[in-house]
């Protein structure tokens, strides 16, 4: 290829026409992806500028930047509602929550994965089946057992909601990972000696650390911006976490118009999982499709 | 042997009870519950056979929310897979930038759906700061920019409108991940052959990818049917009756909106019929999609 550009210079000037015409054809697309992209980032950004504006300023001139950074909309959406508490709830739901889910699932799914024993099959097909269900046929009968068992409008009882809740998905997740696993490690671990749950906790467990990753961040994102079922096991001023908190600062602001403070709850609500996804995007992305498409 | 049946049952024991007892057992527990006329959690249920489930089909508010379900469904899922492949093939058409417009794209799946909601009924429709109202007027469409996005008339579309720009980024990850799995040397073979792009398409692309399509469709359908907060907290207060969906509708039967209503058998018995309906669309689905499955 080298000599035949060296000795027919033509040819590299019809590689670079050939470049020139592919960048060209590509024009509509790029336009396309820009325009969509360009939107999202649009409509985001502009609540975050919002948010450090007035509302007169936001009436008037829509779409020009504030003039000076104030940060009074954050510390009114704070106090309009108790957004303090309801942010304190679900750093304290959700990390509880996802320790819990992975601490009982991981063991579940190794077993269901790696273990050969009666009635396995039929027990994956169980917890597969829960994927399944759609969460508004539980919204009644699980409030009367929880009810019963007093943990209606309780942290504690949002948190049993959300664990037993998301073991379906998270086993089935994290039993795709232990699947992948060689099984020489385990003999020599078992060779050396070691007892069954040793082999878990020092081979298996350390092994499958980017699946349990994996399934910390979806389940970390997912609590966090979960919103129906806290608002029928946790709608109360005490127990409200913060995707329940911005609706109520949303119908707390309607009365007095109060719109900028309301973008300010909005930044407050995103930024931790928006954080999260920049930092981790391509895994979150490659884990996506790995879970959906076993 | 017996450590090892000591080790299962301890591993899978916390699990499957959870599980069993606070999933499965309500799920199971609904069906029971649809046959009660039901008026409060503290009262007593009165067995009224099928007459819930004869109500449902003469209430006009659960048709609408049937309907407008099912509009989400099947015109949304038209609208988010078209677009979701356009953007697809666009993504793989050499571009450059290719992992951050896809990042961009499938940005508001991490974002709270109740910060998206208000996001697009406030920031974007708003009828005199809202970024499509000033966006229209800038670019020069006048009439257009007044039109009132979240009116009675127009909120079902605007809402339509968003779930698709929401949703339409897990299928465009989703899809490109099937195509990365296809293999370079189908493309090269067919190019030798002559083949144009849109045939490339049509004969390696979509045959190859079916099972993949097949996944996302199923997966659209039963996310769909079940949706409930972007309608729910679309409108403030309360959820507008024009964009009640069947989970809505059957949270304002089952707690009421600002004042509790407490039909528990009733709004039980619409549980009962979304479960149904999402074992009807799945079955239909999956035998309209089947087709061989060719291995590569």
């Amino acid at each position: 290829m080298a000599t035949t550009a060296h000795t027919r210079p033509w040819t590299l000037s019809r590689r670079t026409q050939g470049r020139l015409l592919r960048f060209v054809r590509q024009i509509p697309g790029y336009l396309v992806l820009l325009a969509w992209c360009g939107f999202t980032v649009f409509a985001i950004g502009w609540i975050a500028m919002s948010s450090f504006k007035t509302n007169r300023q936001l009436f008037q001139e829509p779409l020009k930047l504030p003039p000076q950074l104030r940060f009074e909309n954050y510390s009114t959406a704070w106090n309009a509602v108790d957004m303090g508490r309801y942010f304190l709830n679900s750093v304290i739901v959700v990390s509880v929550s996802v320790f819990l889910i992975l601490a009982i699932s991981a063991p579940a799914a190794y077993v269901l994965s790696r273990v050969k024993f009666r009635g396995s099959n039929t027990i994956t097909t169980l917890f597969t089946a829960g994927m399944g269900i759609p969460y508004p046929l539980l919204f009644i009968p699980l409030f009367a057992l929880m009810l019963n068992l007093q943990l209606d409008n309780t942290l504690p009882g949002l948190i049993v909601v959300y664990v037993s809740l998301s073991l379906p998905f998270t086993v089935y997740i994290l039993t795709g990972f232990f699947i992948t696993l060689p099984s020489e490690l385990e003999d020599a671990a078992v060779i050396d000696g070691c007892s069954d749950y040793q082999v878990y906790w020092r081979v298996m467990l350390p092994l499958a650390s980017p699946g349990l990753l994996t399934a910390a961040i979806f389940n970390f994102i997912g609590l966090w911006n979960e919103y129906q079922l806290a608002l029928v096991f946790a709608n109360t001023d005490k127990t409200r976490t913060l995707s329940l908190g911005l609706y109520a600062l949303r119908n707390a602001l309607q009365y007095t118009g109060d719109w900028a403070s309301l973008f300010a709850g909005i930044v407050i609500i995103m930024l931790p999982t928006v954080a999260i996804y920049i930092i981790l995007s391509e895994r979150m992305i490659s884990g996506i499709t790995m879970g959906s498409l076993k | 042997m017996r450590a090892r049946k000591r080790l299962i049952i301890t591993f899978l024991f916390p699990a499957t009870f959870l599980y069993l007892v606070f999933f499965l057992y309500p799920a199971i527990r609904a069906f029971y519950y649809s046959f009660f006329d039901w008026s409060g959690f503290s009262y007593e249920a009165k067995f009224i056979g099928l007459d819930n489930y004869r109500e449902l089909i003469r209430d006009d508010l659960f048709i609408e929310s049937l309907k407008n379900t099912l509009t989400i469904v099947f015109v949304g899922g038209v609208i988010v897979f078209g677009l979701a492949f356009a953007l697809t093939i666009l993504l793989n058409s050499g571009i450059k930038g290719r992992k951050l417009f896809r990042a961009i794209i499938f940005l508001p799946n991490v974002v709270a759906v109740i910060a998206l909601t208000t996001m697009w009924s406030v920031a974007i429709y708003h009828p005199r700061f809202g970024i499509l109202k000033n966006g229209l007027a800038y670019l020069g469409f006048e009439s257009l920019s007044r039109t009132l996005w979240t009116s009675p008339e127009n909120i079902f579309e605007s809402m339509l409108a968003a779930i698709i720009w929401m949703n339409v980024g897990f299928y465009v990850v989703l899809l490109m991940a099937g195509i990365d799995k296809i293999p370079h040397e189908l493309y090269e073979a067919a190019r030798i052959d002559g083949a144009n792009e849109l045939q490339m398409f049509y004969r390696i692309t979509v045959p190859l990818l079916w099972d993949v399509i097949t996944v996302g469709i199923v997966l659209w359908s039963i996310s769909a049917l079940k949706i409930f907060e972007f309608p729910f907290a679309f409108s403030a207060l309360e959820p507008s009756p024009n964009t009640y969906t069947i989970a809505v509708y059957l949270y304002v039967m089952g707690f009421g909106q600002r004042t509790p209503i407490y039909r528990l058998g009733y709004a039980t018995a619409m549980g009962v019929a979304l479960v149904l309906t999402v074992v009807v669309v799945v079955v239909v689905l999956r035998r309209v999609l089947r087709r061989e499955v060719i291995q590569y």
